[in-house]
């Protein structure tokens, strides 16, 4: 069966979400309380519109609340986000909802209220921001667990202080690990006596703050 | 409910009132003249404009979803957490805030919109509807002319 999803407020996430879950084949539903922000969302095929107030059990029960599985609430405020997240789940009984919250201080207030799962818009955008700065030392950065690990790609040059050290040589700081060693077309799972050549690169997975620490001793930058 | 109207002890409980609209300035008005400890939270200087000239409390401007505003406010110490801003879901975070994160003892939020109350319930927060009292009270003005044409 497929599951049904439900996005409340938002326009541009709302959009781009929605789009992107319908090809994943989900039952997408959303609500917004501007009326033409309605009719361009109702230009996507597929999708259900609903205009209203999401943060009125009416509205989402309008918008079949009752039969979602996942609902997604992406408004401007905080608070209406909260209600949204409260509703569903203790109204509507749905078993999954998700908040964006922009006072990143209220994530864990958040979930002890029941949220199942909150993003923190701001500091999701200015992690991206600090890693674009950073660009020059890191190929990629994943950031998992709200940000808590950091997956990063780390490209070893010849001029590098890593290159020609086993990996037990180099003074790593305790919570990072070096996953995967690619290799030219290979790539090896490293063990404790594997030697760092130049033009490796190193998958890196690190809890928060600890990957420039890692990446500094690897580069040398 | 309504013991707050007679606090034994005025002065005693420390009381913040959050919104200071009609229903903020008027209880903050009434309980400072009697004697309590008021602190009133508004994020427009404007609004504190409602309070009367011999409102003896205390007023801080700002957000009262901020948690710094909160703390600022010393709302680990306060007895009573009255949130009266036009929105109820601000109205409903706040409540919630004060409760879990401040552990407030006694939390009272104005919701216009009963629908959401399943929201509030299972916490210790207590609403007041003006709808609901409002009709209330309708009803029970309608009640009392009967009663006297038919004595």
């Amino acid at each position: 069966m497929k599951s049904n999803v439900l996005i409340i407020g938002g326009f541009n996430k709302a959009q781009s979400l929605a789009k992107s879950l319908l090809i994943k084949g989900y039952i997408v539903t959303v609500i917004n309380s501007d009326l033409d922000s309605c009719h361009s969302l109702a230009e996507i095929s597929g999708l259900n519109v609903i205009h209203g107030d999401g943060t009125k059990p009416y509205v989402l029960l309008e918008a079949n609340a009752e039969h979602t599985d996942i609902a997604i609430a992406l408004t401007q405020r905080d608070e209406d986000n909260l209600v949204i997240c409260q509703l569903c789940k203790k109204r509507f009984h749905i078993q999954r909802t998700v908040a964006i919250i922009n006072d990143a201080r209220k994530t864990e207030f958040f979930y002890q209220m029941g949220v199942d799962s909150v993003v923190c818009a701001t500091s999701a955008i200015t992690n991206i921001i600090e890693q674009q700065a950073f660009m020059d030392k890191i190929g990629t950065m994943v950031p998992i667990g709200e940000g808590r690990i950091n997956v990063a790609e780390v490209p070893i040059l010849s001029n590098s202080p890593a290159v020609g050290k086993k990996l037990w040589e180099m003074n790593l700081p305790g919570e990072v690990i070096i996953g995967c060693i690619l290799r030219g077309e290979k790539s090896l799972v490293p063990r404790g006596d594997t030697r760092v050549l130049a033009g490796d690169t190193l998958v890196l997975i690190s809890s928060d703050n600890t990957e420039m620490l890692a990446i500094k001793e690897l580069t040398g930058r | 409910m309504l013991s707050i109207f007679n606090l034994s002890d005025p002065g005693s409980d420390y009381i913040i009132i959050i919104g200071c609209g009609r229903l903020g300035s008027t209880l903050a008005n009434q309980l400072s003249d009697e004697g309590g400890n008021v602190m009133v939270i508004d994020h427009s200087r404007d609004s504190m404009r409602k309070l009367s000239p011999s409102f003896g409390g205390l007023t801080l401007i700002g957000d009262g979803t901020n948690l710094e505003i909160l703390t600022e406010a010393q709302i680990k110490n306060a007895h009573y957490v009255i949130v009266v801003t036009d929105d109820d879901n601000t109205n409903i975070m706040i409540s919630q805030l004060a409760k879990e994160l401040f552990h407030v003892p006694h939390v009272i939020a104005r919701l216009y919109d009963p629908e959401r109350e399943c929201v509030y319930k299972e916490l210790d927060i207590e609403t007041i509807s003006p709808s609901m009292l409002s009709a209330y009270e309708i009803k029970s003005l309608m009640r009392k002319p009967r009663k006297v044409s038919n004595q």
